[in-house]
């Protein structure tokens, strides 16, 4: 022990020895740790531990039920690329996702943002409106869809005998292979698109007003002020909304589950009602929780694009 | 000061009374799903706790109980009574040993003189008994019979007058089968099992089930290719696409109102049935799916197993209660008050002869068939889950035209080839 404390540099001692060091290292080192390991502990516990499990999983055979585990290595991730042609399709129904929502919510809650800053009196209502589909639980949401979608008894159905017309407005939208996955899209950004406008509108609220005015000065028109002030005072916003909503674009789950379960014919499929069918019906959890793996990975590889964004100098 | 001793004394005494008390009784719990079942199930199992003070049993109501019931069991914990959503459930969950068998029980209790002989079959694992089947399901031909008499129809034997009578129904603007799997994507199976049964034939499909027969086979290939026939011609809910749309209650209401004439569903829709056409007004009644020949093949479906947990601490309670809940009484009354599907248990024709005679005809001739050898398979039975689900999704591939039913079946023929092997298919009971 003496030897092993003889190699130890005498100026660790002296800093152990030193009251103020010995203050500074508790303060600023030992103290927060201490505060944020209740924290840390249950961040492992609940999230790196399953984590570490998940991926673990995904190399072996598990079912799903009882312990008989046996690893495979690889092979759940072989199957997944190379021999599942389901994958590739619900792949990319995932992208066809994230283009539908990196677009349409964004171009909307831009819009209405934009039009609702503008309103001095009243603008709560309208917000409160807009935002309230978004508390909705996506059971709700998608029930009433389901109900005004319907080919028998929808608005479809009402318009059509409205106009005399048969089966022109009564589309079996959610029972149509080319128009399941972007009915649902829709009915999801039904519910999402406020939530949008909301973070937009709070932002642009934070813009100083003297930018507009100085804008004014400078003979801008309304055009010309949204492009040149209000998108560069919100693009750290739409940046993070940007970078999140690609990420939820692979997590999503409830309203496909709920609408269409991923049919007809797998044609609104997504990677995420795939896993939960492997792991629970076909009682293939250890392949389920290589797909999961591939989300996150998914996932990881978007967040690495707007970090090195960030580096670059981008204001994100 | 007294008073005081005399007042700790009398509560230690109660506490004395109180705990040895508790120690007598022991509780049997139950894991069931919320709704309707539950609350007509429920306060007739409930009767179980008057019989036997000691034993008392506790329905613990869950919003999706197989999955909760799943990953308990699996974490050592759970119910006393496992409750699966099906043979090849249960069959998985005795495999990785987290249920317990229960051949003394059955046994001691005399289950093989009520339960019918296949039935406990169902529940062997390695020759041992794990699992009781419940809730014995057949899928029938339903038709509006306002409708048919309105027409001067009768219901079909064979699949040919089937055809026939199928294309008068949608030339005189009826929907042919009142149908959508918009509520639940699992009715697209109970098609396919049912005309492979039919049409193959219940021996050709058991013989595929135990390899001896590819699921390629032309039989096979005919039963689909009838199936796809009557999708495409639109007589399933309509159309494809509004097959894929329509709710459980469209399904229930196109019947019962005489926009549609017939529906092939499970026994489960009687209690449906009776409801929605109290309402309308209309009658109906059921004859066996057609067949290729004619000869009446009712398939055999279980909707649920019951089992003893391997971690219940009192298992003979656990028993008992099953072996009350299986008598041919208690099901009786279940069958006759809640239109339950009965464990496939020897009902007194009393209990019969207070049924709604469809109803009571139903098991008459289910019983008939099951011992002449007439009858066949249901999928969420006699196949592995991912058998079944393979069926379920892949047949929308083949209704659409992605894959033809030869490419269809190649994929069912790989997949059933590899879970004989590995050993994944629930018993078949031999024939």
């Amino acid at each position: 022990m003496a030897i092993y404390l003889q190699k130890i540099p005498t100026a660790i001692f002296e800093k152990v020895n030193d009251e103020t060091w010995r203050r500074k290292f508790l303060r600023n080192v030992l103290i927060p740790w201490i505060f944020i390991s209740p924290l840390l502990i249950i961040h492992i516990l609940v999230v790196a531990v399953p984590a570490a499990q998940g991926i673990y999983m995904s190399l072996t055979d598990w079912s799903g039920i009882g312990m008989n585990v046996n690893f495979v290595g690889l092979e759940n991730y072989s199957r997944l690329f190379f021999e599942d042609e389901t994958f590739a399709k619900a792949l990319g129904n995932n992208i066809i996702w994230m283009a539908f929502f990196l677009t349409v919510p964004f171009i909307l809650a831009l819009f209405c943002a934009a039009l609702l800053a503008q309103i001095k009196r009243g603008g709560m209502i309208y917000r409160s409106i807009l935002f309230i589909p978004y508390v909705l639980a996506s059971v709700v949401t998608t029930t009433i869809w389901k109900n005004l979608l319907n080919p028998r008894q929808g608005i479809g159905a009402a318009m059509d005998s409205l106009l005399g017309l048969e089966d022109v407005f009564g589309v079996a939208f959610l029972g149509r292979r080319e128009s399941a996955l972007i009915s649902i899209a829709f009915i999801d950004n039904w519910h999402f698109w406020g939530f949008l406008m909301i973070l937009f509108l709070a932002a642009m609220q934070s813009i100083p007003p003297v930018l507009y005015d100085a804008a004014k000065i400078d003979g801008a028109n309304r055009w010309a002020e949204f492009r040149h002030v209000t998108l560069p005072g919100i693009r750290p916003v739409m940046l993070f909304m940007f970078m999140m909503v690609a990420i939820w674009s692979f997590l999503a789950f409830d309203y496909i589950f709920l609408l269409t379960q991923g049919g007809p014919a797998g044609a609104s499929e997504v990677i995420a009602t795939q896993l939960y069918k492997n792991a629970f019906y076909h009682f293939q959890a250890g392949y389920g929780a290589a797909q999961g793996v591939v989300i996150s990975i998914f996932a990881g590889f978007i967040i690495m694009i707007f970090v090195t964004l960030r580096r670059r100098g981008w204001d994100i | 000061m007294k008073r005081l001793k005399l007042l700790l004394t009398i509560a230690l005494l109660l506490f004395m009374l109180t705990s040895v008390g508790a120690q007598d009784v022991t509780t049997v719990s139950m894991w069931f799903s919320e709704g309707s079942t539950l609350d007509c199930w429920g306060p007739i199992m409930m009767e179980f706790n008057d019989i036997d003070p000691s034993i008392q049993l506790e329905i613990v109501p869950q919003a999706d109980t197989w999955n909760v019931t799943r990953t308990a069991v699996a974490g050592g914990g759970g119910p006393d009574i496992v409750r699966t959503p099906g043979p090849s459930y249960a069959y998985a969950l005795a495999e990785a040993g987290l249920i317990a068998p229960m051949d003394a029980f059955a046994d001691e209790m005399g289950w093989g003189d009520f339960f019918f002989d296949w039935a406990l079959d169902l529940g062997l694992v390695n020759g041992q008994l794990y699992s009781l089947a419940d809730e014995l399901e057949t899928l029938l031909l339903y038709y509006n019979t306002d409708v048919f008499e309105a027409n001067g129809w009768t219901p079909p034997d064979t699949m040919e007058e089937l055809n026939a009578l199928g294309e008068e129904v949608a030339a005189a603007g009826y929907i042919v089968f009142s149908h959508g799997n918009a509520s639940w994507r699992g009715t697209n199976e109970w098609f396919v099992g049912e005309y492979m049964t039919q049409l193959a034939g219940p021996h050709n499909v058991y013989k595929a089930l135990t390899g001896q027969l590819p699921w390629t086979d032309e039989s096979m290939v005919q039963a689909v290719e009838q199936l796809d026939a009557h999708m495409q011609a639109g007589w399933y809910g309509g159309g494809i696409d509004l097959y894929f749309t329509n709710e459980g209650t469209t399904r229930r209401a196109m019947l019962a109102d005489g926009t549609a004439a017939m529906n092939i569903e499970g026994s489960w829709a009687i209690r449906g049935l009776e409801e929605y056409h109290g309402e309308s007004g209309q009658g109906w009644d059921w004859v066996p799916v057609p067949s290729h020949d004619g000869t009446d093949y009712f398939t055999i479906g279980m909707g649920n197993t019951s089992s003893i947990n391997a971690n219940s601490p009192h298992p003979e309670a656990a028993a008992k209660f099953l072996n009350w809940y299986f008598s041919p009484a208690t099901q009786g009354k279940m069958l006759t008050s809640c239109r339950k599907g009965p464990a496939p248990v020897a009902i007194s024709e009393d209990v019969m002869g207070d049924l709604d005679p469809r109803v009571a005809r139903v098991y008459a001739e289910l019983s008939d068939a099951s011992a002449n050898d007439r009858y066949g398979y249901t999928t969420w039975t006699f196949w592995s889950p991912s058998g079944f689900n393979y069926i379920i999704e892949e047949v929308e591939r083949v209704w659409v035209g992605e894959i033809s039913v030869m490419e269809y079946l190649e994929g069912l023929d790989t997949l059933m080839t590899a879970e004989l092997e590995a050993g994944n298919l629930p018993p078949i009971p031999t024939r």
